[in-house]
């Protein structure tokens, strides 16, 4: 393979807005828990299966509360992702995904159950002691177009080996659009991973909590 | 008579020598996370003839130890590996006990 997608793959993660959230296909035949708690304006839980490593299925619940006006989404959806290309290098992997789906969704500003889409997609860079991660998700309406672009650059102190505590230190930069959070949200994370089982907390700019956890089997 | 004899000989060695491969080791590019190595073990577990999965991430290393008088064809292998989403290097037979491969890959160290 060309080093040239590599490495626009890696400058995509690192330059831009990237994923926070861990990879929407952990292996084949593998299913995927995701719950995420960010600052009170976003919580949200997923369950994906990968018949194949380049595909899963699955869905998921999230909820928007706007910490400028208090307005709120909950927004339950079906989705497919999939992992558009894969470079497997010695001692790296690089990925992007894209996804989509439908749903429903209630809310605050709008009267009863409305029809939804989704789209969004992720490109990440990974070694044993760095990770990048660029996502942006949308959830849009006839009411509304809720997108999340996150940026997650990880450094890990030492390198894990297989069956061993893996640990991460991770900075993360989130924009909500929608007025959810007016500009730019940091945040500083600790992650921990070990066999199937990934947890993170941290701290955003505002002092809120920012937390996720995942698990595979 | 000596025809079928030597026939009969070659296939006997031929058979010794496939059998006697305890582990089959790969290296695969692509192996830098816990989530991987987890995928690819579960993997090769389904294989009846899979006795042990070790996988190291350091070496960039899948060791497969096999039951007695089985066997997992490369083109097996590395059809495994791919569908995973992983590419594979190189796939070497060796008589070494797996136990010997994870001694010497925690010898080695990170």
């Amino acid at each position: 393979m060309s080093r040239l997608p590599i490495h626009l793959a890696g400058a995509l993660a690192l330059a831009g807005p990237l994923s926070a959230i861990a990879k929407p296909i952990a292996y084949a035949e593998g299913t995927t828990v995701m719950a995420e708690y960010s600052a009170g304006t976003m919580q949200e839980l997923q369950i994906f299966y990968a018949p194949r490593f380049d595909y899963s299925v699955g869905g998921g619940h999230v909820d928007f509360t706007s910490d400028e006006d208090s307005q709120s989404a909950h927004i339950t959806y079906t989705r497919l992702n999939w992992l558009a290309h894969r470079w497997n290098l010695d001692a790296a992997q690089a990925n992007v995904f894209v996804w989509g789906g439908v749903g429903f969704a209630t809310g605050n500003s709008f009267s009863g159950s409305i029809f939804t889409g989704n789209a969004g997609g992720q490109a990440d860079y990974e070694t044993r002691r760095v990770y990048a991660s660029l996502k942006t998700d949308l959830q849009r309406s006839s009411q509304f177009s809720d997108r999340v672009d996150t940026l997650q650059l990880g450094v890990a102190p030492y390198e894990h080996e297989y069956g061993g505590l893996a640990t991460w230190f991770v900075f993360q930069a989130r924009h909500y659009t929608n007025n959810v959070h007016s500009g730019i949200e940091a945040a500083a994370l600790l992650r921990f991973f070990r066999g199937g089982a990934w947890v993170e907390a941290g701290v955003t700019n505002d002092g809120k909590l920012q937390a996720m956890a995942m698990f595979n089997f | 008579m000596k025809q079928p004899q030597f026939i009969l000989t070659t296939m006997l060695l031929v058979a010794t020598t496939t059998s006697s491969a305890a582990t089959i080791e790969m290296t695969v590019n692509g192996l830098v996370c816990g989530f991987c190595a987890q995928g690819i073990e579960k993997k090769l577990k389904k294989y009846p003839a899979t006795a042990e999965v070790v996988v190291n991430l350091e070496h960039h290393l899948v060791a497969v130890s096999l039951k007695e008088g089985q066997d997992i064809g490369d083109a097996d292998l590395r059809k495994a590996l791919t569908d995973a989403g992983y590419t594979v290097k190189s796939i070497e037979r060796t008589d070494t006990p797996i136990a010997d491969v994870r001694a010497k890959l925690k010898q080695a160290g990170p």
